[in-house]
């Protein structure tokens, strides 16, 4: 590894990160470093912590020791320090959340306005700029409950990338969504990732995780088990946890040569209306 | 239940503190704490300079006599309440029987009654009973002159309240009793209204704190509940402000544990639903 | 006695009566919205004295009977050397009962958003007051116009409270008894009143749902 690279600060950083929720241990020693650019996805068993190492990030869970840092700035406990570094880290959650008595656009301009404040004519430009980049420009008037899940979570990655952030947290972000409108969001995901954004997505689509990810953390019990590339972690995992934790989900991805998964994801939404990533085998 | 709630609403609105928060907090709560002891010092300060606190106002309360006799007008009180509330519940149901009525007329007349009643003050409704009633020759009992009015009162509010719980009976059982061969007004009985009213005894019971607020006024009709007792000692003591206060503290207790059971019903309907 | 005999004889008294009950109202709501809205912030509060004493204040107003706290203000408070006139120990009363069951409403409102979307808009950069200002207020008020209609109407419930003094004007309810005290008023003296009142009162609720029709959040 060349040597600017291994000093270039990274966009996220957590050193020693404990935390407890009365005896349970939901972070473990977590130790994660996200380069600029580079798309980090956290898998594991539901309980295994990977919602919350997700929320530390930007605060929204305490913890009880270590460090987070925000490209080398350490995460402030409260105040205005605060708001302005989660102002810098976009999050998109498992259940949208998008203000249900403000419109679509308004969502998207309500945080440059009133936090960046921002004029409102431009915000209202890059509004519409980045609601027509998730293709839910048509929908802009309309009110969260009138639209599908799955562009509801479009808006609100709109909403999060209108913050100009320097980071994403993607909190399970197509676990609420209907089979059908999966795709949609991933797509979306996909390409803001493509655009070199630095992100932290944790997620069940393993399909996806594969494409996307340029590292699998692979977490059970609080505790990171596995740190690799995709190709390593869905070829061969190292850990007996991750053996077993994969091979509960239906279709196993190794097989197929890359590029592959494009077009069987397609014809698998498309034809049969299902997915071939996956939700565990109840 | 509520308690949850409202934690629930606390940990979503704040974060968890940081130091400086913290220490902000802290600093409210003493404050707070002290200006609210202030407040406390300044009316008790008040009492003191007034003599209110002296023994003559408070002592009688040590004799079981005094306490007879609040209990004889809470008595009164509860009785009254009591007759309006069971009133109200058979008119109530009646009103709310026309409401879901096939026939327009009936549907119409219920939906006046209803909006007429639930618009007027329960006070008006006891003048009707205690100037204009008589004044047709007719002679009424206090405990009826209290108690009509109040659940007359009350009736509009049941109505509704009753036709809520009969809307939240999942139409299949209606259907499902109908294919039976059951009759329209046997499934009413028999498998809609028992239903209807499990899902509306809390709010009924919040309506009974309604009633026995409004009974109250017994005093115009000269019923001897719970306040027209308290004139009596009085009268006899000369101590209108702690027998009020302890009056006021009653009706208090027993509308706040009124309130109670209509909560704890409503979360016990919720564990079985 | 007949309609247009009471009317020539007491319409003007009805009228004066009708806007008596109006303003009494108007004052009482508009005193119970703004203590209502103190309190339920005492209640939200992260100040654990603050909190105590706006239950306290709550289960006080809203379980006291109206005559039993109106008969405190007016005979009892003079004996601690506070007198107040019978106007505003009405108000006081019809204000406090309303501010009470405000709250409630207010608190009720509040707890139906939806906690996702505060830790969104703190997600989002949002300060504190900047989420109470553009999620909390907005979502809770909105969610609270139907039940706010019905304390508008309770309110005006609450101010016949006042036939139980002397005051001057007499509202609606005093009113009758007045007429029926000094005349054979019969049934028709109440059901002028009666009309009024719900009439009000069915115009209130109307105006009410017309609004919560506009302004309501899609879930």
């Amino acid at each position: 590894m060349p040597d600017e690279i291994r000093d270039e600060i990274p966009v996220i950083e957590l050193e020693n990160v404990e935390k407890y929720f009365g005896d349970l241990h939901v972070l473990d020693n977590i130790n994660l470093r996200v380069k600029k650019g580079e798309v980090v996805v956290i898998i594991g068993p539901s309980g295994s912590g990977k919602s919350t190492l997700c929320r530390t990030v930007n605060r929204l869970e305490t913890i009880d020791s270590g460090k987070i840092r925000i490209a080398g700035e350490e995460m402030p406990a409260e105040g205005k320090e605060l708001a302005r570094i989660r102002s810098e880290v976009g999050m998109v959650f498992q259940s949208f959340n998008l203000f249900a008595h403000k419109t679509i656009l308004e969502n998207v301009i309500m945080a440059p306005m009133s936090v960046k404040k921002t004029p409102k004519a431009q915000a209202v430009k890059e509004a519409m700029e980045l609601l027509k980049r998730v293709g839910v420009e048509s929908q802009a008037s309309k009110v969260p409950a009138q639209l599908s899940g799955g562009q509801q979570q479009r808006v609100a990655i709109a909403r999060a990338l209108a913050m100009h952030p320097r980071a994403m947290l993607f909190d399970e972000p197509t676990s609420a969504l209907d089979p059908e409108m999966i795709n949609e969001v991933l797509d979306v995901i996909r390409e803001v990732a493509e655009e070199g954004m630095t992100m932290l997505i944790v997620t069940h689509e393993m399909n996806f995780a594969r494409q996307v990810a340029d590292r699998i953390i692979f977490m059970d019990q609080g505790r990171i088990l596995e740190e690799s590339t995709p190709e390593a972690f869905f070829e061969a995992p190292k850990t007996e946890r991750a053996r077993e934790f994969l091979s509960k989900y239906s279709v196993s991805t190794s097989r197929l040569p890359r590029g592959a998964y494009e077009s069987v994801e397609k014809h698998a939404s498309g034809v049969l209306g299902m997915r071939i990533s996956a939700t565990p085998e109840a | 239940m509520k308690k949850s709630n409202r934690k629930s609403i606390q940990n979503v609105l704040y974060e968890n503190p940081g130091p400086r928060m913290r220490a902000r907090i802290r600093a409210a709560t003493i404050l707070s704490l002290f200006l609210l002891l202030l407040l406390l010092f300044f009316i008790v300060r008040q009492f003191l300079i007034t003599g209110q606190l002296d023994a003559r106002y408070w002592s009688f309360f040590l004799r079981p006599t005094t306490w007879r006799f609040l209990g004889m007008g809470l008595l009164g009180t509860v009785e009254a309440a009591a007759l309006g509330g069971i009133v109200a519940l058979v008119s109530g149901f009646f009103l709310m029987l026309a409401r879901i009525s096939r026939f327009g007329t009936l549907r119409f007349l219920s939906m006046i009654v209803t909006e007429f009643t639930r618009g007027i003050p329960t006070l008006l409704f006891i003048y009707f009973f205690f100037l204009v009633i008589p004044q047709f020759g007719i002679k009424m009992p206090p405990l009826w002159k209290i108690a009509l009015p109040v659940a007359i009162s009350a009736s509009g509010i049941v109505a509704e309240v009753l036709r809520s719980g009969v809307n939240a009976v999942p139409k299949g059982q209606r259907e499902a009793a109908l294919s039976l061969g059951m009759l329209e007004h046997v499934v009413f009985i028999k498998i809609i209204f028992p239903q209807a009213i499990r899902f509306v005894i809390p709010a009924l019971i919040a309506e009974l704190v309604i009633v026995v607020k409004d009974t109250s006024f017994a005093y115009v009709v000269s019923f001897p509940d719970l306040m027209q007792n308290a004139k009596v000692l009085i009268s006899n003591y000369d101590a209108l402000l702690s027998v009020y206060l302890v009056v006021a503290v009653i009706y208090i207790v027993i509308n706040y544990l009124l309130n109670r059971l209509s909560l704890f019903a409503a979360s016990k309907m919720k564990i079985e639903a | 006695m007949n309609l247009t005999t009471l009317l020539e004889q007491y319409g003007k008294l009805y009228l004066t009566a009708l806007f008596t009950t109006w303003t009494l109202t108007a004052i009482s709501f508009s005193a119970a919205f703004v203590i209502g809205i103190l309190i339920t912030v005492m209640r939200i509060s992260p100040v654990g004295p603050l909190r105590a004493a706006g239950e306290i204040f709550v289960q006080i107003f809203r379980n006291i009977s109206g005559a039993a706290l109106l008969i405190l203000l007016v005979y009892a408070l003079p004996y601690l050397n506070l007198l107040f006139s019978y106007y505003t120990c009405v108000i006081i009363a019809t204000s406090l009962i309303p501010a009470a069951f405000c709250s409630e409403y207010l608190m009720s409102g509040i707890n139906t958003i939806d906690a996702g979307q505060i830790e969104a808009a703190r997600a989002l950069g949002m300060s504190f007051f900047q989420i109470i200002r553009n999620i909390v207020i907005p979502q809770a008020l909105r969610s609270s116009v139907l039940p706010l209609t019905n304390l508008l109407v309770s309110t005006m419930l609450t101010t016949a409270l006042a036939s139980q003094v002397p005051v001057n004007p007499r509202e609606l309810t005093g009113l009758v008894s007045h007429i029926n005290t000094h005349a054979v008023g019969g049934v028709l003296a109440f059901f002028v009143s009666a009309f009024l009142y719900s009439a009000t009162a069915v115009v209130i609720g109307r105006i009410g749902s017309l609004i919560d029709r506009k302004v309501r959040i899609l879930r």
